[in-house]
């Protein structure tokens, strides 16, 4: 289409203009704002659309302000070959005229609504509305960039220039294709719409059929846990009874069993008490046996002790006896003694009358001392006149003294002997008859008596008690003995005129010494004659020795006829004694020596002999003290053994009276028998008590009570097993009948027909999507690959036009409706959003160029047409795009309507009309 | 047969079945008829002047079927006017939560109906004892009739009839994952006169297995397997004679139907097959198909079945056995003047198809009924 001129009437500010473009290059219409440059696009566009008579507000809006005139528009132009003339009119005396004239010249005209309809449709047979759209660039919309995929003329031309077919029918198709895809699914390929929903319906159903599959799957477990649990029940129900059948058993037996347990109880017991009893028996046995033998014991003891005794008493006598041999002994050495000393005192009478004699020769010499030495001699006379005790006397005092001592010894041995102490406070008073020993009336606080009672003794503690003490029969006689023994010696001491034989002994060594002294003085008298007074002693001497003056004449037989010499050798010559020794010397005696010296001699002899004998004296006491003693001792042991044996007698005594107690109450045999007796029972017992304790083990009754426990035991587990299961299975079963209730089965089935059903929906929804997508796609590469190779022309068009104004380095991608996406410069590829304003308006323009560049060779051309165009950009850039403007006219129809005519003034060989008000 | 006593032998209710195939009309409408069937089963009892009615297993589909079922049931079984006797089948067996058990069923249970839970002979009528072989779990041990006759001696003058359900050893073709009746056995136990007749349930084809055991099959047909479904048994025994008499209740149709689809005569062939079939609101067709069909006519049967699919209880292509594919011809195409990327798409999807690619071919029809339209 070229646009050659637009004629306006009446139309909004314009009361009547005509425009005249060139039919190629570029036409610049220039004015100011309000006069109408836009109104050229609308009125070209209005005169195709509307007919005559539309009532559109669009035709209200041309009616010039206030004025009733009809907008008139005019529009010639050249279609398809045809030069066509069109002119409308609207509201005002209306007319529509369209004249063509054909390019074989031909001329035809139409008027009112068939010229509207005929040039509406020639428009539209030849003018892509897309590319007119495309093209038509009208206030503000600059920027724009041109999507020109679907605009046939554009397609054409790139085909043309590709060289691919595509198909102008397939546009709808694709649409078609396209709302089918979008009924599945998003742009971006993501399911939607029904589809969707259906899956979002499936995985619910899905999830229903799960939870009610669940529901039953718990169903049919509870089924298999109850038909277990059952038969556990049933199971455990049999072993329990079973069981407590075991236990019934168990309980019968435990029955009998303790029947035999109570029975070996009692003879247990039984066994107990005879067992006691063996004991008992046994004991007396024991006892029994005991006390025979301390009777026997006790009897051999005490017989023992007897003989002790007697042996006791014999040494007892024999000790008596032989103090009676040692006295004897010890008599014989006196007797002896006394024979020494009266040959001593005859040696000395000797030794004296020889003195005498020898003084007689000195008597003048010792006359003066005469005197005294013969009182002296008168004293010792007188003192032994005096004494009448003669060893004779001694000896008899002696003897009874023995027999004194002796008797008392008999009797001690003989009477009890009482010893009485006083303990208390009370007085104790003794008295009584035959009574030896120092008896005090009365005793004082802790004093003590020791009686032998040969009578009877009476202690008494008035008003406390009386002890009488009575000797038995023989007493009498020995206490008789005692006292003949002692009447004996006293009136022995009574004839010596002395108290006791010590002092007869002491009597006669007195008379020794007085002899001694006699002797003594005589000698002294003798010497003082010697010495002094020779005639008194001389008178004394003839007074004393007259005789002995005859004598001194016929000395010897004086001296012979010295009376008892011979008796006493003769007694010495009887007496058989140990002591033969002291008489070797005597066997020959001595002739009496008529000198001194030999008197003398003698004299010595015998006082030698005599202290011999006094020696033997003493020994022979010693040995009688001796005596004693032993036999004193001997008498005491003899008591000891006494005492011991009656003690044994006592105790025998009791010993026997205690077996004759025990007989009285049980004799030997009946002990022995009892015990016997006992001993079978308890082994009887014994037996017994064995048989039960078999039965017991044979029935194993100790066993049974721990066996009946444990069985009990065992019998409350099963049951609680049993009553768990039961529970359990009352609870499943319980479970079971609500479900039973819920129609849990149906409710599954249900379910899972819901989710066949939609399942089924949304497989075919599926396989529908499917396919769309499977076409959508296909279809789309297709395309895309088609694009691809047809938006080549477009793309280097659009370079080409591009580089005049960016220089070498602009390029530009068209997407797949061929509008440009992105544009490189300097190697920085930007998309088009990207770009600054300017840019994107020149971006635009260019497109549009090579757009209308590609087309202009075809019939479908139509002009281009910048309303108000490159606003944004500079002064540079202006003068390059000017130059593609320019350049653009070579090809094309190009208007452009401006208020700003030096954006345009770079555009070579541009046409400019300047539109006035 | 003078003294002779006639009963009716059924099974396989399975009450509250539901059937995928048939939708939510159909299923309520199918549901219903299993129902009218048992109904019918009373009106037979009555014609025939049967003495009692025996279920032998499955009268419900579940133990654990909704309440509605339940209580359905109940008035259905009202409507029989003798004495009906129920087995416990492996679909509602007397395990725990047994329906049987259940208080619904026992509030609900009709007088004149009887459970059989025990394995003990039970006089129905004078002379006729009933022995029955109740499921006691899904999965029995042993032979699941064997208790019911087990320990019978034969009782001269006493008609036994025993009621066992389950797959016989002969029948199950070995493909029975639970024990099996043995045959021989029961055979045996008819034929020393232990049983006067055997009543089975489990198969719902009815079925002579012998002249005296028997398939009474299901009184309404519940999948296009089933060869001779939908029928009661009258069965009449006197003396040593016995006749049985497959009477039909049932007022469905499940059927397979197979098509080979190549041109429009086989189309044709096709629909005059579904206009001949009567109750058709009562019909479930499961159609199998093989063959190619240009893509014109492969549009019209779809339609065709679709439109079936109203008429019918439903219809459906059997997914196994259905490969009809399209067949698009070069005239199909041309006659769209495609040209360019469409027809380049329209090529390619065309050779894909060709290789076998099924989703192709439905991308394809759907191409062409979009070029043929938008053209």
């Amino acid at each position: 289409m070229r646009l050659h001129s637009l004629a306006l009437r009446d139309f909004r500010g314009v009361k009547e203009r005509i425009v005249r473009f060139r039919a190629l290059g570029t036409t610049v219409v220039v004015g100011d704002n309000e006069v109408g440059k836009s109104s050229l696009v609308e009125a070209f566009g209005l005169v195709f659309e509307l007919p005559d008579d539309s009532k559109s507000t669009r035709i209200r809006d041309i009616q010039p302000v206030g004025q009733d005139v009809g907008p008139e528009v005019t529009a010639e132009l050249s279609l398809g070959g045809r030069e066509l003339t069109y002119s409308k009119r609207w509201l005002k005396n209306r007319s529509t005229e369209l004249t063509i004239v054909e390019p074989d010249g031909r001329r035809q005209s139409w008027t009112g609504r068939e010229a509207h309809n005929e040039a509406e449709r020639l428009f539209h047979e030849n003018v892509d509305p897309v590319l007119w759209q495309t093209l038509m660039v009208s206030q503000g919309q600059s920027l724009v960039l041109p999507t020109p995929a679907d605009a046939e003329p554009l397609i054409t031309a790139v085909t043309a220039e590709s060289g691919t077919p595509v198909d102008g029918a397939s546009m709808p198709l694709v649409t078609a294709v396209e709302h089918e895809y979008l009924r599945y699914w998003t742009p971006r390929g993501k399911p939607t719409g029904d589809y969707a929903r259906s899956a979002k319906t499936v995985s619910a159903a899905e999830l229903g059929a799960a939870q009610a599959l669940q529901a039953m799957e718990e169903v049919q477990s509870d089924i298999r846990r109850a038909e277990r649990l059952n038969l556990d029940l049933s199971d455990v129900d049999t072993r329990l009874s079973d069981h407590l059948k075991s236990v019934e058993e168990l309980r019968e037996r435990k029955k009998a069993t303790d029947e035999i347990l109570l029975r070996r109880d009692s003879v247990r017991s039984r066994a107990e008490t005879a067992r006691a009893r063996l004991e008992n028996h046994t004991r007396t046995r024991l006892d029994r046996e005991r006390l025979l033998d301390e009777v026997e014991r006790f009897t051999k003891f005490e017989a023992e002790l007897a003989t002790r005794r007697a042996d006791a008493d014999l040494v007892a006598k024999t000790g008596a006896e032989m103090v009676q041999a040692a006295e004897a002994a010890l008599a014989e050495v006196v007797e002896l003694k006394d024979l020494r000393r009266t040959d001593v005192q005859a040696a000395e009478r000797r030794v004296s009358d020889l003195m005498d004699r020898a003084e007689l020769d000195r008597l003048l010499g010792q006359q003066t001392e005469l005197v005294d030495v013969r009182a002296r001699i008168a004293a010792a006379g007188t003192i032994l006149d005096r004494i009448k005790v003669d060893d004779a006397i001694v000896a008899a005092l002696e003897d009874a003294r023995a027999a004194v001592v002796e008797a008392r010894a008999a009797l001690a041995a003989g009477v009890p002997e009482v010893s009485v102490r006083r303990l208390g406070a009370e007085p104790v008073e003794l008295s009584g008859t035959g009574l030896d020993g120092a008896v005090p009336s009365e005793l004082g606080f802790d004093e003590a008596a020791q009686v032998l009672v040969s009578g009877e003794l009476v202690i008494g503690v008035p008003g406390q008690l009386e002890v009488t003490v009575r000797a038995g029969g023989e007493a009498a006689t020995l206490r008789s003995r005692v006292d003949d023994a002692v009447r004996r010696e006293k009136d022995l001491l009574k004839k010596a005129g002395v108290k006791d034989v010590a002092a007869a002994r002491e009597l006669l060594r007195k008379a020794d010494t007085a002899t001694a002294e006699l002797n003594e003085a005589r000698r002294t008298e003798k010497s003082l004659t010697a010495g002094g007074d020779p005639g008194e002693r001389i008178a004394v001497l003839s007074a004393r020795l007259g005789p002995e003056d005859e004598a001194e004449e016929s000395g010897k037989p004086a001296v012979e006829g010295v009376p008892g010499q011979m008796s006493l050798f003769a007694e010495f010559a009887e007496f058989a004694s140990p002591h033969d020794t002291l008489f070797d010397d005597i066997d020959e005696p001595a002739p009496a020596p008529d000198d001194l010296a030999g008197a003398q001699r003698v004299l010595e002899e015998a006082r030698s002999g005599l202290a011999e004998v006094e020696r033997l004296l003493a020994d022979a006491e010693f040995a009688a003290a001796q005596a004693r003693k032993a036999a004193d001792e001997d008498r005491s042991e003899a008591q000891n053994a006494r005492a011991r044996s009656e003690l044994a007698g006592e105790r025998l005594e009791s010993a026997v009276e205690a077996l004759d107690a025990a007989r009285a109450v049980l004799d030997d045999d009946g002990v022995s028998a009892a015990e016997s007796e006992a001993t079978a029972d308890v082994e009887a017992v014994l037996e017994e008590l064995t048989v039960v304790q078999e039965q017991a083990d044979a029935a194993g009754a100790d066993q049974v009570a721990g066996e009946l426990t444990h069985a009990l035991a065992v019998a409350k587990r099963l049951q609680g097993e049993r009553d768990t299961l039961r529970d359990a299975l009352r609870t499943t079963e319980g479970r079971l009948e609500q479900s039973g209730r819920d129609g849990l089965a149906t409710r599954r089935d249900v379910a899972d027909l819901e989710l066949a059903a939609v399942r089924a929906e949304h497989d075919s929804l599926e396989r529908r999507a499917e396919a769309a997508r499977r076409v959508y796609e296909t279809l789309s590469r297709h395309r895309a690959e088609a694009q691809t190779k047809y938006s080549e022309p477009l793309q280097s068009r659009i370079e080409s036009l591009g580089r005049s104004v960016y220089g070498p380095s602009f390029r530009v991608w068209l997407d797949d409706d061929l509008a440009v996406a992105e544009r490189e410069l300097d190697g920085v590829r930007l998309r088009v959003e990207a770009l600054s304003t300017g840019a994107q308006e020149q971006l635009a323009i260019i497109t549009r160029l090579a757009i209308s560049h590609l087309v202009s060779t075809g019939e479908g051309s139509v002009p281009v047409i910048f309303d108000d165009a490159l606003g944004w950009s500079d002064k540079a850039r202006l003068r390059d795009m000017g130059a593609l403007l320019g350049r653009a006219g070579d090809h094309g129809q190009i208007i452009i309507l401006t208020c700003m005519p030096d954006r345009y003034e770079y555009v070579p060989k541009a046409t400019f009309i300047k539109l006035d008000a | 047969m003078d003294e002779s006593i006639t009963f009716l032998h059924s099974s396989d209710w399975q009450l509250g079945m539901m059937r995928r195939f048939l939708g939510p009309d159909g299923q309520a409408r199918w549901g219903q008829a299993r129902l009218d069937a048992v109904a019918r089963i009373g009106e037979v009892a009555e014609q025939t002047g049967a003495a009692f009615v025996v279920v032998t297993g499955d009268v419900f589909e579940h133990n654990q079927v909704e309440r509605q079922t339940i209580l359905r049931a109940c008035e259905a079984l009202k409507r029989i006017p003798v004495p009906v006797v129920l087995l416990p089948g492996n679909h509602d067996a007397l395990e725990p939560g047994s329906l049987w058990t259940s208080s619904q069923w026992q509030a609900h249970a009709p007088e004149h109906v009887t459970v059989l839970t025990e394995t003990t002979p039970f006089q129905i009528v004078p002379g006729v004892e009933l022995v029955g072989a109740p499921w006691r779990s899904r999965r029995p041990l042993s032979d699941p009739a064997a208790p019911g006759y087990a320990d019978l001696t034969p009782e001269p003058g006493i008609i036994r009839i025993l009621l066992a359900h389950g797959q016989l050893t002969s029948l199950s073709g070995g493909m029975s994952d639970v024990p099996t009746i043995d045959q021989t056995a029961l055979e045996a136990a008819v034929a020393d006169g232990r049983l006067q007749y055997v009543g089975l349930g489990d198969r719902h084809s009815t079925t002579k297995v012998t002249d005296r055991i028997w398939f009474s099959g299901t009184q309404e047909v519940t999948s296009p397997e089933e060869d001779a479904p939908g029928n009661v048994l009258k069965v009449t025994i006197g003396g040593d004679e016995i006749e049985v008499e497959p009477v039909r209740v049932g007022a469905w149709h499940m059927v397979d139907h197979r098509v080979e689809l190549f041109d429009e005569e086989s189309i044709q062939a096709l629909e005059d097959w579904f206009a001949e079939l009567p109750d058709k609101e009562r019909t479930y067709v499961r159609l199998a198909g093989d063959g190619s069909l240009p893509l014109p006519l492969l549009s019209r049967l779809d339609a065709m079945i679709d439109a079936q699919g109203e008429v019918f209880a439903s219809v459906e292509r059997w997914a196994k056995f259905w490969t009809v594919r399209p067949a698009p011809d070069a005239a199909d195409l041309e006659s769209l003047q495609l040209s360019g990327p469409a027809r380049a798409a329209m090529e390619e999807l065309r050779q894909a198809l060709a290789g076998g690619d099924e989703g192709a071919g439905a991308a394809l029809s759907l191409m062409h009924r979009l070029a043929r339209d938008a053209g």
